[in-house]
């Protein structure tokens, strides 16, 4: 099969906007995703395009994705609305992939949008609950968060993990964050701050969670022969892997890991020929700072039990072995839930172009970690730099 | 002869000290009332029936399959109209065959449904569980919460050997006007004491037994006085009245106080401690009164009453909390909607909320909870073979949702109750490890953690639509 290139990827603005729509959001990342693309580019050349929303607050339940390509003037070009909960542009961009890997088409963009801060709280905390397992999780009336809280609970039991430990996340994602301008929470938090912040859902406080946040964010997935005529430094996508797991927690072997960021780790490491050891970067899925412990521990980055020591070593830290989330991660970026996978992809893009606000020097393989929900739907996918033309 | 074979206790873990009412109040009218017994937000009559009852059932005397009967006594059912009786019966897992009758009404009500298990034949369970509410300034100060559960047979160590009644229209005395919430009387003082006693002595004295011998009497009891006020004809010592007094701890439980009464006397006289001075095989006389209705029921010999402990102890909470946790000042609506399961899919799911039937895997004999879909170890599609997982476990993993940060359905539980702890439960099965997530009640999130042991009991989930919906929390065993 051939290879897929990211021709270009771009992000509205990540944040509070609540009279924006999913369509003006999903135009300004449109605009970016075209701005990035090194030579001429014409928009009729998308043949087909994946777009990922959960739909918070029942907008536009059905089509929303034909009404997102019409809107743009991308007219009559076959579209798919992918709905994975908080990987459903994750799982938007494993489509493109796949498409123009296997010939199909020749460019397709991926992408994702999701507008969440125009509702009520009680309306919004009714849509974020509906990717838990409704029948059980739900109805012992837990929440999102309360559902990563509970493995943070069991992490700690099992290894020692520390309140600090989950608040170095916060303290290093908003350093990221804070040199971001798409940012949603572009400042710093100290570490005193995220350890004194107010409950969320025990053992996890403010600090330790991501925002509600509005923002789209769109990628073009080209052939070779597309990319390497339009762009001087195309970024190649090595590996993609994806996984699905029990959507209920407390349905999976273990509490303390997401067995799917497991399997779609292994799959991505394997198609790029790499581990865990040879990447440069990471964008891990950290909606809550648990999730960032569990990524290093799943995705290889170190052994069971070992996340809270790189995060107190500065393994992750912008200037450490294996910088993590340099674009502030769900935590300070935001997470938008719908544009957050393709938003991941264009910190990845722009790291391996050398065009990022926190840039990693000289990186080669970057992977980007998407998690639908506490881990019933992951993708993972590592980019490579492409070789300049 | 037929008469009580077992029985169990349940009393809520709050107390309201008299003493608050009165501060709050400026006065109280709870008089004799020490402290009385506060149901937590999830539970109602029937979360209290159902534990009752699996207390009396957890007896050997009788088989919870042979039951050929199942009555209820309560003043407030769940829903004024609804389906109390079948849901208790499920709960319990009672025969599909099971004849059953819901009685309420009126405080007698627990007399009338222990007359229908003693005049049936074969092996029957009376309930009967209450927590009536009233204006909070005066009517609601005695009003506490209770259930006492009866397995009545053939062969019974605590016989019923007569039983009498009186009937007269006596209005105003205490009542519910339709479609209301709280219990009233017209508070005509001296024709209701005076209708009442006159009632209770006329049942009482066409007993074969003489009062005078009965070691305890468990006398109609709205508040701590009125039993002794109730029985000043009859010739009935003041140390039998107090033997059958449980209103002073617990409150007015409405229907329940009586028979609750009774199973304090009863268990005093089992001679397995208690009151030295009741020796095994006493008497015990219960009085009930209700809406004109008193009804005289004689008992001899005694017996352990498994949850009786219930009625000391307990925790004590502030007028503030009471408030909050009553409903009294929840209104409960949330904007937003909730969570939707339908009721038929939430139905279909009755097994497991309140049985917790899990299944094996024929194929690697893994287990799965809900034994639904594919094997959750080795991912093969089969048959599961049901078992019911034990009702006692550990906790797994934990989080505890504060206040304000509830569901939309759970938020009145939360705006009543306060933030409350949601664990990952693990199930040590014969056949394997069962996992669920669900509610820890009863304990004070702060007081629970990773390791701990905790026991399946059946509140109150949600409501939605108008429709109470019930199935499995946990509470600390510690």
């Amino acid at each position: 099969m051939r290879d897929a290139y990211v021709l270009g990827a771009g992000q509205s603005s990540f944040g509070s906007f609540p009279e924006e729509t999913y369509l003006s959001l999903f135009d300004d990342a449109f605009d970016a995703a075209l701005d990035s693309v090194d030579g001429e580019f014409d928009p009729g050349a998308i043949d087909e395009a994946y777009l990922g929303t959960l739909g918070v607050g029942g907008r536009q339940i059905g089509l929303s994705g034909p009404a997102v390509t019409e809107h743009l003037g991308l007219h009559g070009v076959p579209t798919t609305r992918v709905e994975n909960a908080c990987a459903a542009s994750g799982f938007a961009f494993r489509q493109a992939v796949t498409a123009v890997k296997s010939g199909v088409v020749d460019v397709a963009l991926a992408g994702g949008y999701e507008v969440m801060t125009d509702a009520s709280s009680d309306h919004t905390r009714w849509w974020l609950g509906v990717s838990g397992e409704t029948e059980w999780e739900r109805t012992s009336g837990t929440t999102f968060a309360g559902v990563y809280a509970q493995m943070a609970s069991a992490h700690m039991d099992e290894y020692g993990t520390t309140a600090e430990d989950l608040s170095r996340v916060a303290v290093k994602n908003h350093g990221n964050g804070a040199k971001n301008p798409k940012a949603h929470l572009g400042f710093e938090c100290s570490l005193e701050d995220a350890v004194s912040a107010p409950s969320v859902a025990d053992p996890l406080n403010l600090y330790h969670c991501c925002p509600t946040t509005d923002g789209a964010s769109a990628v073009l997935v080209a052939s070779e022969e597309v990319a390497r005529e339009a762009s001087d430094a195309p970024v190649r996508v090595a590996g993609a892997g994806a996984a699905s797991g029990r959507v209920g927690l407390f349905q999976r072997e273990s509490l303390t890991s997401i067995p799917a960021s497991v399997s779609a780790g292994e799959a991505a490491y394997e198609q790029a020929g790499i581990g865990p050891d040879d990447l440069d970067f990471a964008e891990v899925h950290d909606c809550f700072a648990i999730a960032e412990l569990l990524a290093y521990e799943d995705l290889g980055f170190c052994e069971r039990g070992e996340a809270g020591r790189l995060l107190r070593e500065g393994v992750t830290d912008p200037d450490g072995e294996l910088p993590t989330n340099t674009s502030g991660g769900l935590k300070s970026k935001g997470h938008p839930i719908g544009a957050t996978g393709t938003g991941q992809i264009v910190e990845a893009f722009k790291q391996l172009r050398g065009e990022a606000y926190v840039q990693v020097d000289d990186p080669q393989y970057g992977l980007t970690h998407n998690v639908g929900g506490s881990g019933g739907g992951v993708t993972v996918h590592v980019l490579e730099r492409g070789e300049s033309a | 002869m037929r008469g009580i074979a077992a029985a169990g206790a349940y009393v809520p873990r709050f107390r309201l000290p008299g003493d608050e009412i009165a501060i709050a109040w400026g006065t109280s009218h709870a008089s004799g009332i020490e402290r009385k017994a506060v149901p937590a937000a999830d539970e109602d009559a029937l979360t209290m029936a159902v534990e009752a009852a699996e207390r009396a059932l957890s007896s050997d005397a009788v088989d919870r399959d042979e039951l050929t009967l199942a009555t209820a006594a309560t003043t407030t059912p769940p829903t004024e109209e609804g389906e109390l009786l079948p849901r208790l019966a499920r709960a319990l897992d009672l025969p599909r065959s099971v004849a059953t009758a819901t009685v309420g009404g009126h405080t007698a009500a627990g007399a009338e449904a222990l007359s229908r298990a003693l005049d049936a034949e074969g092996p029957a369970l009376v309930v009967a569980a209450d927590a009536p509410e009233g204006e909070p300034a005066e009517g609601d100060h005695p009003l506490g919460a209770g259930a006492a559960a009866f397995v009545v047979a053939d062969d019974a160590s605590a016989p019923v050997t007569e039983t009498a009644w009186h009937t007269e229209e006596t209005p105003g005395v205490r009542f519910r006007e339709r479609g209301g919430r709280d219990v009233e009387s017209l508070d005509v003082t001296t024709y209701q004491r005076n209708a009442i006693r006159e009632a209770v002595t006329s049942a009482a004295a066409s007993l074969a037994l003489d009062p005078a011998d009965a070691d305890a009497a468990a006398v109609h009891q709205p508040d701590g006085r009125f039993p002794y006020r109730a029985t000043a004809d009859l010739p009935v010592s003041n140390e039998a009245v107090a033997a059958g007094t449980v209103v002073d701890r617990i409150g007015d439980a409405g229907a329940a106080t009586v028979p609750l009464g009774l199973l304090a006397a009863l268990d005093a006289g089992s001679g397995d401690g208690g009151d030295a001075d009741a020796e095994a095989g006493g008497r015990s006389l219960a009085a009930f009164f209700g809406g004109g209705t008193a009804v005289a029921v004689a008992v001899e010999g005694g017996l352990d009453v498994e949850g009786i402990d219930d009625l000391e102890g307990g925790t004590e909470i502030d007028y503030a909390s009471y408030l909050r946790e009553r409903g009294y000042v929840v209104n409960g609506e949330v904007a937003g909607g909730g969570a939707h399961v339908s009721l038929p899919n939430w139905r279909r799911s009755l097994d497991q909320r309140y049985r917790l039937v899990a299944g094996v895997c024929p194929d690697c004999g893994g287990v799965s909870f809900p034994p639904e879909g594919a094997c959750q170890s080795c991912h093969s599609r089969v048959e599961f073979e049901e078992f019911e997982a034990p009702r006692t476990g550990t906790v797994r993993a934990l989080t505890v949702i504060g206040q304000g940060g509830a569901p939309p359905e759970f938020a009145e539980l939360q705006q009543r109750d306060g933030a409350y702890a949601v664990a990952i439960v693990e199930l040590d099965a014969e056949a394997g490890r069962v996992r669920l997530p669900a509610q820890v009640t009863d304990a004070d999130p702060a007081d629970v953690a990773v390791g701990d042991e905790v026991r399946a009991t059946v509140r109150r989930i949600y409501e939605q639509e108008g429709v109470p919906r019930y199935g499995v929390k946990f509470e600390p065993t510690a």
